[in-house]
């Protein structure tokens, strides 16, 4: 009998990775092939060009449906529980209740006024983690045919309108890019994995000198392409923000490596 | 024989949410972070709670700031009474767990003579954003290697709630953090 027990672990371990796997691919995770990469973002010491790892991307932002579900496991995170360290007063303020999002809220809409840390939280226990800036950049490069659409100074522009209601990817049919991923330059702005690396100019500016040593190896950053409002709204948006802040227009997906 | 166990674990369940809800909404030990010890053992984060620490994040392989950190913090602890030195712990944290070994940090140690009884920790390769977050340490880490990072030793009171920082620009201890310092010590 007790010879037996470890093999039938062993099988119900086997189906339930099978099951995870099968349950990854229903929560949408899309799969980004990577690739030498001219980043919009250059800090001072850095080359033009990036290497990135393949990875892979949730297809969706995270729905208020999924983060109530994600509450219901880890109802430490719930707005009534939440230790003061992570939160801030409107973490998930929009919601009815502490559990739930209600009836004035929609639930497959991505969940906003969540805080890095809750995020962080969410998208490890998916054994993920949240992109990282760069990452994003690469994925939200690519249009509904093209990978890297960039060029299309047309399409760029409208980009000015991303994070608002009047943003590319807001309306709720519109069409996946060229990985199979919704929402990039959609209503809501997404936290990243690294936001608190993003050390841009909005750390230094009005500064007195001595701030300059604030930062070992004082930082500089500039944009390769400060035509690329997409990419720089973000950014300036995140480098401002602390990891407990909320927004109105700030939700998140997650990310995995690929091993 | 029984008895005694039952009622052992009756008061550890007792004793184990009341303990969670003592500490403050605001302590940083409401993270739950691993990290390693300089001599390899698993240490977590918030065992740190229990005494007023003087944190910072730092990484082995830096030769311009880090070494002031580390002398900025000797700097505190030198001009700190006996007895309130042995209130006070000194720990540095590595922001760069793949290169921070144990091994690198007990080398640190030696190189810059710390004293007895500070903590070097190197944390869990995912847990760092989370600690640097918390202490709100910035940091980069830039093409060569290298980290771009705020130098600040960071007072934490004996729950982990944050009772001052101090800019670290040079070797010499911020006379205003160290009145901070000995009026937490000194506190009730």
């Amino acid at each position: 009998m007790k010879r037996t027990l470890p093999s039938t672990v062993t099988l119900l371990l086997a189906m339930a990775s099978a099951l995870a796997v099968a349950g990854d691919a229903g929560s949408g995770y899309r799969y980004v092939e990577g690739g030498d990469f001219r980043s919009s973002v250059r800090f001072e010491e850095a080359t033009r060009v990036v290497r990135l790892a393949s990875f892979s991307l949730m297809e969706k932002p995270v729905s208020n449906r999924d983060f109530s579900v994600f509450l219901a496991r880890q109802p430490q995170w719930r707005r009534d529980r939440i230790p003061a360290v992570f939160a801030s007063p409107g973490y998930l303020g929009h919601w009815t209740s502490a559990d739930m999002p209600g009836d004035n809220v929609d639930h497959d809409a991505p969940v906003v006024h969540v805080n890095w840390y809750a995020a962080d939280a969410y998208c490890r226990a998916q054994g993920a983690r949240l992109p990282r800036f760069v990452e994003w950049e690469y994925a939200a490069a690519a249009d509904a045919t093209r990978r890297d659409a960039r060029s299309d100074a047309a399409w760029r522009m409208r980009q000015v309108n991303d994070g608002t209601p009047h943003a590319i990817d807001a309306a709720p049919g519109s069409p996946a890019n060229a990985y199979g991923i919704r929402g990039l330059h959609g209503a809501q702005w997404e936290w990243s994995e690294d936001v608190a690396s993003l050390l841009g100019d909005g750390d230094r500016r009005g500064q007195q000198d001595g701030e300059a040593l604030r930062y070992c190896g004082a930082t500089a950053m500039s944009f390769n392409d400060p035509g690329d409002y997409g990419v720089v709204k973000r950014f300036v948006l995140l480098s401002a923000l602390q990891p407990a802040a909320t927004l109105g227009n700030l939700g998140f997906r997650c990310a995995r490596s690929t091993p | 024989m029984k008895i005694p166990s039952l009622f052992l674990s009756a008061l550890m369940a007792l004793a184990a949410p009341l303990h969670a809800q003592s500490l403050p909404g605001d302590s940083v030990y409401h993270l739950h972070a691993a990290t390693q010890d300089a001599d390899g053992q698993p240490f977590p984060w918030s065992s740190l709670r229990g005494q007023a620490r003087l944190v910072s994040m730092f990484y082995t392989n830096c030769h311009l700031m880090c070494p002031l950190i580390i002398e900025n913090a000797k700097s505190v602890q030198n001009q700190l009474a006996p007895a309130e030195r042995k209130q006070l712990g000194v720990v540095m944290i590595s922001l760069d767990p793949a290169r921070d070994t144990p091994a690198a940090m007990r080398d640190v140690a030696k190189r810059h003579r710390v004293p007895e009884g500070w903590q070097f920790l190197t944390p869990a390769d995912n847990d760092v954003r989370a600690i640097a977050s918390v202490l709100d340490v910035r940091y980069r880490f830039r093409q060569d290697g290298s980290i771009n990072h705020t130098s600040v030793l960071v007072l934490l009171d004996s729950d982990g709630r944050i009772r001052a920082r101090s800019e670290v620009t040079g070797a010499a201890a911020d006379p205003a953090f160290l009145i901070q310092v000995k009026a937490l010590l000194a506190g009730p």
